[in-house]
């Protein structure tokens, strides 16, 4: 697959704070490229640097193979940066007339389908300064959508947002992604990542801790969770399982851990019945972002 | 450059800023004017020599032609009001981000001068064109039937005009574009312009240091001379007046190549700056 979108070294220094460290990697066409990591990791640093607001000290980057991305390819690109950006004495429409006459996507149709999308029709003619937080949200989600780009950059698109809100902020992220549009979406919010992410890159620090398919990212090993009556019989028992990389006794279960796609769960199933202890209990569990999150970023805190 | 002056002018027709500063300067540029007529007609009124001295050798300069000058010069003093709008709206770019939102969306670092640029000419235009409807209210009204035929002799002072409300509004745009805080800007466009740069030029000239002529506002003050009969009305000041209308061909270049120096400096510093 081609890439929409490749970093290559980049690094950005604040003063004495680095801000990004040697940060590479590749969106690929068609992906919905989580970018993660805890407050001050870099992640809208790194979006504005590809976005031209920012300029980096060293290292380099492409947009659809444009080395530094040009005026051009900023146009087929709709971005959510940080915060809405408007002019406060302007209506929305206002407002997106100027996006649109800048970006050129998009005619007077679109402008209010875009509106009709975010739930801001009524308020249409109401003045950005008067809009409550959400509502400025949801203004900016409509300028990033508007004209149907190629590739969207979301910078913690569901901020100030209700429940209501994330939902559907969620839904038009798959629609789209479903529709072959590229999304580049920073958050801290590892859920939303979770349910909508193909690709993930993990910050902190202004370092890259990992990047790639979800699936790889997250799972590096596989987890089997399993119970018994006698959870200490059952312990004794699987002490001579083969294949397993360890074993973890919980409160009322036991986790075995298996390496990448080695875990078989008819084989224990079968081993423990032979040895005479019969589970109540046998699951194949997936590691949670999470987890792998809070492992990955508490690692390196040595 | 068409698209992006109708993009500006998208941002500015709402802006209810950029109607008070039209309508200030609609109330300003005839007050101030016809308040220094009033300065005139008491300098004629004089009885003594003085006054018919003046009255004879200079003749009304709000009629054709000196009212082209005449009421140039004290237009000018308001350039304080559009080059409060031209802060209004840079530093607003910077305090909403729509600056940044603008080059998010597609422009060039570049095109965000340009379209500043073509912020700062319209504004000096309608400027230029108040003046010049109020210099010809003022001429028409006061010449005699002679005078008015006279009345296209002096039309140099609107492009004069132009040029340094242009080179005065790009010092401003150089301050809010530097400084991003509008309060900050205004503060020190009003305090250096009307203060600082008065008192650095009346030391120069007690230490009779020709370099006085070349301050920053100083260079294109000089484009628009301070008319004859608010002088001392004898032949040194005479002298010295004829002098300064013939410096301004020079003034016209020193302030185009200030006033191209300051928006180099601006494309320069945005191509490298962060946004």
């Amino acid at each position: 697959m081609a890439s929409v979108l490749s970093l290559h070294n980049i690094s950005k220094r604040y003063g004495s704070i680095q801000a990004l460290n040697d940060v590479s990697f590749e969106v690929p066409e068609g992906s919905v490229f989580g970018i993660l990591g805890p407050n001050g990791s870099g992640k809208t640093t790194m979006l504005s640097i590809i976005l031209d607001i920012l300029r980096p000290n060293t290292g380099n980057f492409s947009w659809f193979g444009v080395l530094g991305g040009s005026p051009d390819c900023r146009k087929m690109v709709g971005s959510l940066l940080e915060t809405p950006n408007f002019y406060h004495y302007l209506s929305a429409v206002d407002n997106l007339n100027i996006t649109q006459a800048i970006s050129g996507r998009g005619t007077a149709v679109d402008i209010d389908a875009a509106l009709e999308i975010v739930n801001l029709t009524q308020r249409k003619k109401s003045k950005f300064s008067t809009y409550s937080l959400g509502m400025k949200q949801r203004l900016a989600i409509a300028a990033a959508f508007l004209g149907n780009p190629k590739v969207l950059v979301l910078d913690e698109p569901t901020n100030g947002l209700d429940p209501v809100g994330i939902a559907e902020i969620r839904r038009l992220i798959k629609e789209l992604a479903a529709r072959g549009v590229t999304i580049i979406m920073a958050s801290h919010l590892l859920d939303e990542v979770e349910k909508v992410c193909t690709h993930v890159a993990i910050l902190k620090k202004g370092d890259l801790l990992t990047a790639g398919a979800v699936d790889e990212v997250l799972v590096n090993e596989d987890i089997v969770e399993l119970s018994a009556s006698d959870i200490d019989l059952l312990e004794n028992v699987l002490k001579d399982y083969p294949l397993k990389t360890n074993l973890k006794k919980e409160e009322n279960m036991l986790q075995l851990f298996f390496p990448v796609g080695t875990a078989n769960l008819e084989n224990i199933n079968q081993f423990c019945f032979e040895k005479g202890v019969t589970l109540n209990m046998l699951l194949h569990k997936k590691k949670s972002l999470e987890t792998k999150f809070l492992e990955l970023t508490s690692a390196t805190n040595n | 450059m068409l698209q992006l002056l109708k993009i500006e002018w998208l941002k500015i027709k709402k802006y209810p800023t950029f109607w008070w500063m039209l309508g200030i300067v609609a109330l300003t540029y005839p007050g101030i004017n016809y308040m220094f007529h009033h300065v005139y007609e008491s300098v004629i009124g004089r009885k003594d020599m003085a006054g018919n001295v003046a009255k004879f050798l200079l003749g009304n300069p709000f009629a054709f032609p000196d009212a082209w000058h005449s009421v140039a010069y004290f237009s000018s003093f308001f350039v304080i009001v559009p080059a409060l709008l031209i802060i209004m709206l840079v530093s607003n770019e910077y305090t909403y981000k729509t600056s940044r939102q603008n080059i998010i969306d597609g422009w060039s670092r570049n095109q965000f001068i340009n379209a500043k640029i073509i912020d700062v000419t319209i504004i000096s235009l309608i400027v230029t064109i108040s003046y010049t409807i109020v210099a010809a209210i003022f001429g028409f009204y006061y010449s005699d039937t002679v005078r008015v035929t006279r009345w296209a002799e002096e039309l140099q002072y609107i492009p004069l005009f132009f040029l340094q409300t242009f080179a005065y509004l790009s010092w401003a745009f150089l301050l809010a574009f530097l400084l991003r805080r509008a309060f900050i800007a205004l503060g020190i466009f009003i305090f250096y312009s009307l203060i600082i740069e008065n008192i650095i030029k009346g030391y120069f000239k007690f230490r009779e240091w020709g370099i006085r002529e070349y301050l920053p506002f100083e260079i294109s003050n000089r484009l628009l001379p301070m008319p004859n009969f608010l002088g001392k009305l004898n032949e040194a000041s005479n002298d010295a007046y004829k002098k300064s209308l013939i410096d301004v061909n020079w003034h016209v270049l020193y302030t185009l190549i200030l006033t191209s120096a300051i928006w180099w400096l601006c494309y320069y510093l945005n191509k490298k700056r962060d946004l």
